[in-house]
């Protein structure tokens, strides 16, 4: 069970941490003329990360680009104050899983103690 | 890649917005400069950013082998003059001046080079504050290790 839990926690880090690279590149390219805005499809990702053998391992993050930002004339539509907040959020959910974690050692070590 | 990556890829946008901030100060600081060692008066420099913009494959590669260049980073792929032509200046008494008296001064407008200085500086803080974020979240991930 617990190792179970663990590793769908372990998932949902790898995750977070796959929109948070995502949200740097965006930052990243706030003045590359062209440029647009990606993010990750969080349900996809999910479904490859936790199911990595059904049809051959999945390499790419499951990756889209985001519509309906308005675009700037250089045809580059990053939103600062959009990634600003998909930056602190993914930060959040991250800080989530690891607490999540490390409760449950903290649990498997009381059962141990016990 | 995780989260070394990002701070990889938002350490390529500092270094990008910081060479923009150069040529920016080397525009604003030779606005009126009018002779230099080509001749002629100072041209006007430009940045063009572009994006490693990586196929999914390119993207599974650069994982696997080197982490330079990481998908999604940021360079500058060159510095461009500004083609917009001198401005002309009646000033008889400068030793630059022409035969009918003008002196070429490069077409630099300080307002705007301020404006673009300015872009870079809150890009450069973007980037930074992505890093910050970047180093706390590593931080947390070592704290499961002190779990007791």
């Amino acid at each position: 069970m617990a190792t179970n839990l663990l590793q769908l926690l372990q998932g949902y880090l790898q995750v977070t941490t796959d929109r948070q690279q995502i949200v740097a590149a965006n930052m990243a390219n706030v003045d590359t003329p062209g440029y647009q805005t990606r993010d990750v499809n969080f349900q996809q990702a999910m479904e490859q990360v936790m199911n990595p053998g059904d049809d051959g391992p999945q390499l790419a993050p499951a990756s889209l680009n985001v519509e309906g930002l308005p675009e700037r004339p250089d045809g580059n539509n990053v939103n600062i104050d959009r990634e600003s907040m998909v930056l602190s959020e993914t930060q959040l959910q991250y800080q989530l899983g690891v607490q999540l974690i490390k409760e449950q050692f903290h649990e498997l070590l009381t059962a141990i103690k016990e | 890649m995780g989260l070394f990556g990002m701070m990889a890829i938002s350490t390529s946008a500092l270094s990008a917005e910081r060479e923009r901030a150069e040529v920016t100060s080397a525009n604003l600081a030779n606005a009126e400069t009018t002779h230099t060692q080509n001749g002629g008066p100072y041209v006007r420099k430009e940045v063009v950013f572009s994006a490693a913009n990586a196929s999914p494959f390119q993207t599974v590669f650069n994982g696997m082998g080197s982490d330079d260049e990481p998908a999604g980073s940021v360079s500058i792929s060159q510095v461009v003059n500004d083609t917009t032509p001198p401005v002309m200046r009646y000033e008889p008494g400068n030793p630059d001046a022409d035969a009918k008296g003008y002196v070429a001064y490069p077409a630099i407008n300080p307002v705007s080079e301020m404006v673009d200085l300015m872009d870079a500086t809150r890009a450069y803080q973007l980037n930074a504050s992505a890093i910050s974020a970047a180093k706390q979240m590593v931080q947390e991930s070592l704290d499961i290790l002190k779990t007791t």
